[in-house]
Parts: structure tokens; sequence; C-alpha cells
């Protein structure tokens, strides 16, 4: 297609992140370096996710068209490391919860933006082939945005210290959750068979869903006290 | 809290798997995926003979696709089935200076009905003989490819009707494609060598007469990748190979060893007006002193397409006079015919050589303007068949019927037999000696090999045998020298090279070429797109100010529970 359709695609990936920068007010609180921050952070966690896999999980060699069960989840479970990461970025910033969790989420889902999404689009909306491939990829970074901003605020009241007891076993769901949706989505496409705008969809779904929960955790825990 | 968390979870799946099922019917179903397709596509003849130019001039193609219903087809790449072709419809395309055409053939052409193959053969030498600048070519049919056919079709034929609402809708929801060939503009070949090939079996004794069998050994069609030319003269080309086999042996014992030189020769370039033939006789007759073609020629036979049905023409360019060894060769032809095999309808047919005219009709032609006795054996009437010039002149399936042309084993292998019989009266002197007409020569041990004749014609038609593909150390040509020599003396090679100044024939490459579809989509949709983002865009930025109103909410619901706690 035409650079046209690049300024589709990169409008449709990169403004959301945009209008949310700027309507949630972290524009006011001179935020960006702190966001760039994360965004660092968010490349050093990736660095030593990709080493792990390199050394721990060699590529494997099985059938095509054969699920790896077990493996893709061990490979999940590696991203717990991101809710490391996210750890140690809100713990070095001071400052209200919101605002916290804003700047990490904010900061990491545009690290990941740029530097997952940048290229391809840039190479295939180009391309003379049309393909409803890249519109998809812009709408699942819009999904990512609002995947980080949860997982961010799941993160934050885990790691209370007042965290109430009646509030341990839903967040500690949620962020397992948060980890393992790109598994359980991978797996929904396989065993269901999923064509890519049905997988769009559940996927937008299961985002909203646990943000939503995790929104309804957050609002109570917050005014409680 | 926790109770209610799984349970808004909990709706939420119950929700998502209908809704999603609609969605997905709603969008996925008219927006079938179909990644870029990649085939090979083979292009149409483009040659010049004897100063003038044939088929398509161009090679280059990148352009969209329509089906031949739009109403606007310049700089178009124009797709056809061959069910719906006509040469009315490729005038139009031609007419409206279309970017290319696009010709879709069946991969199994016997399951096409037998007039639109009539037709289309008919068609082949119009399409070459009308010079064009729109580079043709010709695709073999599979999924993927009429996929994109009928999705070019709809497209088209939906053009220049309904309001401006459909017209969005169908740019959104409709595919367009961009056909684009990878090679190069195609250029002459130069120095391009026609490979002929000669063998002989020498008699007993010495100045004898010499009998000369000839068959050329190209195929033609529209497209050079395409000709198989299984019939034309894949057949020839097999009888000739099985005479020698079956004379070798003759010869090979002092009792049957005959008072005549037997001379086999396998022409190249036979489809360009006999340029292979051409040249060997001028070699022999005009340069070299000794040669078995200047002394004593008894009779040269030539055989043409001779693989199917129950007549026999023995195309002459002047009746043979009585007495003559031509004379002898027609006599016992007819007479073999009608006691050995009644079903067969053997009749001469005469034709005088036209100087005027561009090429010439039979090969025998050739031998005939140098003033010596020929004629060519044939099951056609008349030269301007078009199974002589077709790509569906193919090996079909045995068992299976077919539309077209094709060649039939068992009468391919009675016509051999026919012309071994013949030949050997006429060798042996027979009829003179008292034989009867019934009487066989080639049975039991000596019998023709149907199964021989089968391998040939199948190894043969495997690959495309059009003179432009055959250059001197292609497989075919090696394997044909091979088989001579296992039979035949003094196997020769003679080569052909077109003059440099002013050349008789001229080749053209980039005949096969990979052909990529990508899909496209017009340029009003980009700007459907844009807006689409910006609604959606505007719609963000409404919630993401009003998520205020959500928070609040959902404190409004917490907050009398957290009370009661």
């Amino acid at each position: 297609m035409t650079l046209f359709h690049f300024g589709n695609c990169f409008s449709l990936a990169y403004f959301p992140y945009f209008i949310t920068y700027k309507c949630s007010g972290l524009s006011e609180y001179n935020a960006f370096w702190r966001c760039v921050q994360a965004g660092a952070t968010y490349l050093f966690v990736q660095l030593c996710k990709m080493m792990f896999l390199a050394t721990f999980f060699p590529t494997w060699e099985g059938g095509a068209g054969v699920y790896d069960f077990v493996g893709e989840f061990m490979k999940a479970t590696v991203d717990m490391a991101d809710l490391l990461g996210l750890h140690l970025v809100m713990s070095k910033n001071a400052g209200k919860g919101e605002y916290k969790i804003m700047v990490a989420a904010m900061g990491w889902a545009t690290a990941e933006l740029i530097m997952s999404r940048c290229i391809p689009l840039w190479v295939g909306a180009r391309g003379i082939e049309f393909d409803w491939k890249y519109i998809q990829m812009s709408f699942d970074s819009n999904i990512s945005l609002v995947h980080y901003i949860a997982m961010a605020a799941v993160v934050w009241m885990f790691t209370r210290y007042d965290l109430p007891k009646s509030f341990r076993l839903p967040v500690t769901v949620l962020l397992g959750l948060c980890v393992y949706k790109g598994f359980l989505m991978e797996l929904f496409v396989h065993v269901f068979l999923l064509g890519s705008w049905t997988a769009l969809l559940v996927k937008a779904l299961l985002t909203g869903a646990i943000s939503l929960c995790s929104l309804f955790l957050f609002v109570t825990l917050v005014h409680s006290n | 809290m926790f109770e209610e968390a799984s349970e808004v979870l909990e709706n939420m799946l119950k929700w998502s798997f209908p809704l999603s099922l609609v969605l997905f019917l709603v969008l996925v179903c008219p927006l079938r995926a179909e990644a870029a397709h990649e085939f090979s596509v083979y292009r149409m003849q483009q040659y010049d003979l004897q100063g003038q130019t044939y088929g398509s001039r161009n090679a280059i193609l990148n352009t969209e696709a329509r089906s031949v219903e739009a109403e606007v087809l310049s700089r178009r790449c124009v797709m056809m089935r061959l069910a719906d072709f006509s040469f009315e419809k490729y005038q139009k395309a031609l007419r409206q200076s279309a970017g290319a055409v696009v010709i879709i053939l069946p991969q199994n052409m016997s399951t096409m009905p037998q007039d639109i193959v009539q037709q289309f053969m008919e068609l082949e030498p119009e399409l070459l003989a009308t010079e064009t600048i729109v580079p043709v070519y010709f695709a073999l049919e599979d999924e993927e490819l009429l996929s994109i056919y009928t999705q070019t079709q709809i497209s088209s034929s939906s053009q220049g009707s309904s309001s401006a609402a459909e017209v969005l809708l169908h740019t959104a929801t409709a595919n367009g494609f961009q056909m684009v060939t990878s090679g190069a503009q195609s250029k002459a070949v130069s120095d391009w060598a026609i490979t002929s090939l000669e063998g002989r079996l020498t008699g007993a004794g010495e100045d004898l007469p010499t009998i000369v069998l000839v068959a050329h050994y190209d195929s033609f069609g529209v497209a050079p990748w395409l000709s198989y030319g299984a019939d034309s003269n894949g057949s020839g080309v097999a009888v000739l190979l099985e005479l020698a086999r079956l004379f070798s042996r003759l010869y090979s014992y002092k009792r049957t060893h005959a008072g005549y030189n037997l001379l086999f020769f396998l022409s190249g370039g036979g489809k360009f007006n006999y340029q292979g033939t051409k040249r060997w006789l001028e070699d022999n007759l005009d340069h070299t002193d000794s040669s078995l073609l200047q002394d004593n020629v008894a009779f040269v036979l030539c055989l043409d397409t001779l693989g199917n049905s129950d007549n026999l023409h023995l195309h002459v360019s002047k009746p043979p006079k009585e007495g003559s060894p031509q004379h002898t060769l027609l006599k016992e032809l007819e007479t073999v015919a009608a006691h050995q095999h009644p079903e067969l309808k053997f009749s001469m047919v005469h034709k005088k050589i036209n100087l005027a005219d561009d090429t010439l009709a039979w090969e025998h032609e050739r031998f005939g303007i140098r003033r010596l006795p020929a004629f060519t054996l044939s099951r056609l009437e008349s030269h301007r068949s078009p199974e002589r010039h077709s790509i569906m002149d193919m090996r079909s399936v045995s068992g299976e019927a077919t539309a077209g042309p094709h060649v039939d084993l068992t009468k391919l292998t009675r016509n051999t037999k026919v012309i071994a019989e013949t030949l050997a009266r006429v060798i042996y002197n027979l009829t003179e000696k008292g034989a009867t007409g019934d009487l066989e020569i080639f049975t039991e041990q000596m019998q023709v090999q149907e199964d021989q004749l089968v391998s040939l014609v199948d190894w043969l038609t495997a690959q495309p045998r059009a003179a432009q593909l055959l250059d001197k150390d292609s497989s075919i040509v090696n394997t044909l020298e091979y088989y001579m020599n296992r039979y035949l003396k003094d196997v020769k090679r003679h080569l052909v090279r077109a003059d440099k100044r002013d050349p008789e024939f001229v080749f053209y490459d980039q005949l096969k070429q990979t052909m990529n579809a990508y899909r496209v989509k017009p340029a009003i949709f980009d700007l459907l797109l844009a807006g689409c983002i910006a609604a959606y865009l505007g719609v963000l930025y409404l919630a993401v100010l009003n998520f205020g109103f959500l928070y609040g909410f959902l404190r409004r619901v917490t907050a009398p529970r957290v009370k009661q706690h």
C-alpha cells in the first residue's frame, strides 16, 4: 500500500498513547523523564528475559503444527520478570498510587510499542501488498496499553503491606491472569482455531475484563481507608 | 468482593463467545484473508521469422487486474479464463490498450468441452499473427488463482453501477490485485543454435540409392513453455526412432542387408519454416563433395503427425511418375493399407509449392525446392490444421476421454507398422518377387513394440520441446542423439545459427516468469480508513476525558458495601 496507509496505522497505534499521556495529567507532573526511565527498565528486563530464554529454553524442534504446551507455559512463566520490573520502576518513584502506576505503565507500554511495532509497521504497511494485519497490530498496541496499566495497578496493590486479607486472593489471581494472558490467548487461538479478527476481539474482551476487575479492586482499596 | 469480581468475569466470558461468533461472521467472512500469491506464467511466443515479427513484443507487467467485463481496461491487466475466452474479448482488450492480458488455462485440458478447445486451437495462429505490444501471458489454474479471478470479476462487474454508498462499502470489502512480473524486458537471444541430428544405415553394395526419413522434433504453440507437441510432431519422432530400431536389426544380418542406404534425419526448427532441414540441405548439396544426398536419392519420406485417426495422407508437390521409386512407394502403401488394415483410409493429396507464401506448408517442400523427390506422410489432410500449432496438442492420460488432439497409441503403432511394412516391401522389392499384399514381415520378434512407442511418446511429451527452449546442450537433444547412436551409424549434429546481419529467425527470452498477485486497495479506501480511525480516536479521547465518570460510578457501587464490613 502507500505511505498514507502507514500514516493511518501509525496514528491508530500512537495517538491513544498521546491522548492518555495528555489527559491523565501526567504531563502536568513533568513525568516525561520518569516515563523514559521506565522505558529503559523495560529494555533491561527484556534483555534479561531474552538471555534467560536463550540459555534455558533452546528452540524446540518438535514437529510442525504440534503445540508444545509445557514449553510455552514455562516460557510464559518467564514473563514474571515483567512484574519485578514494574515493581522496580514504581518503587523508585515517590508519589501517589495513581501517579506511580501511570508513569510505570506508560513508560513500559511506549517502550514496547517503539521496540516491537515500529519497524514491522514501517516495513509492512508501506509494502505493495495490503493486509489487515497492520491495522490489527495497531489495535493490539491500544489493547496492550490498557493491559500494562491494569498490570501496573495489580502489582502496586500486591506490593502494598496494608492490603486487606480479603484482597489477597483476587489480586493474586489477577496477577496470574496478567502474566499468563499471552499464553491463554495462544491457547485459545490454537484450540478454537480463531481467525485473526476474532482473536483480537477475544483479547480485547479479556483485557477489558481484567482491567475492569483491577479497577474495581483499586477503587475499593483506595477508598476503603 | 471476590465473588462479585468473578461474577463480572464470568458474565463477560459467557457473553463474549456468542458475540465473538457473530462478529466473526460479520467481519471475517467477506474479507477472507489471502496472502500474496505467486505463480508461474508462460509468455506468448515472440519471434521474428524472415523479417516478419510475430507475437507479443513486451514482457513487463505491473498493473492492476481486471476481468474483461470491466468498462475501462486501459493500462489494466485483463484476466480471462479459457472457458470465457473469445477473439472479440481479446481484441477489445487490445483496442483499449490494456496493460497486459493473462489467460488462465485449466490444469487438465481434458476437462474442457470439445468446442472450446477447438475454438481456441483455431485462434492460436491468429493471436500470434496480430503482433502486439501488450504482454500476453498464460497461467495454469489453481485454487488461489481462481479465487483471485473470481474476486477480480466481482469487483470489475460492480464498477460503474450503483450508488456512492455501495461503492464505498464495496471498496472496503473487495480486493484489488496488483499483478507484477519479476523478470526484465524481453530481448533477442543472440547466436541461438538449432540442432538437427542425422544418422544412417548403410546398405550392402556400392553406389546404392538412398531413402531419407525425416521428422522434425520441435513443437509449437501459442506459448513455448506450454507446447508439448505430442502428436505434432512427437508421434513422427517416435515412428522414426522405431523404424530406426527395426531396420537396424534387419541391416545387421547379412541375408536381410538390403541394397538401399537409409538416412535418418531429426530436424530442428521445423515449426520455423524448417530451418534445420534447410541448413542440412545447404550443407550437403552446396558445400561438400560427397554426400548421400547428392547422388541417387530414391525418395525422401517426411513423417508429420501420425498419432491418431484412421486416415493417412501422402502429401506430394507433384504426382509421382510411373516407374519411379516414389510411385512404387505409393503403390506399396496402397497395397499394405488395403490388405492388412482395411479400416485405414489412405489417399494422396497433391499441392503445388507456393513460393509466394511466407512459410512452406510441409517439410517435403524443402526437399522439393532442391529437386529431391519427396513427400510427407500425415494423418492430417491440410497443412493448415490447427493441431500442428497448438498448445492443446498434449499427451492425454490413457483411458480418459479427451476433447483435444491426443495420441492414440494403438493407432500410432498401426501407422508405424504400415510404414515399416511399406518400406520393407520397397527395399526388398517384394511385389516384383511375387509376394502377396497380406504378407507381414514385422511379426513376432520383429514386431513393432507398442511399449517402446509408449515410452518414447511419454518421454517426448514430458517437457515442452519448443525450438526456443532446446539449445544444443538440452537433455532432449542429448537423449535423441544417444538413442540414434544405439541403432544408427555416423550420427552427426548439424547446427543452424541465424545470420548476424540479416537473421532469418530471431528468438526472444523471458518466456517463463514468476508472477505475483498483491492484494491492494484503492486510494479511496485509505481515505475511508483515515476517517474511521479519526472517529475511533475521537471516541477514545472522549472516553479518556470522561474516565472520571466510570471511576465515580465504581466508587459509588463499592462504597456502601465497604461500610457494611
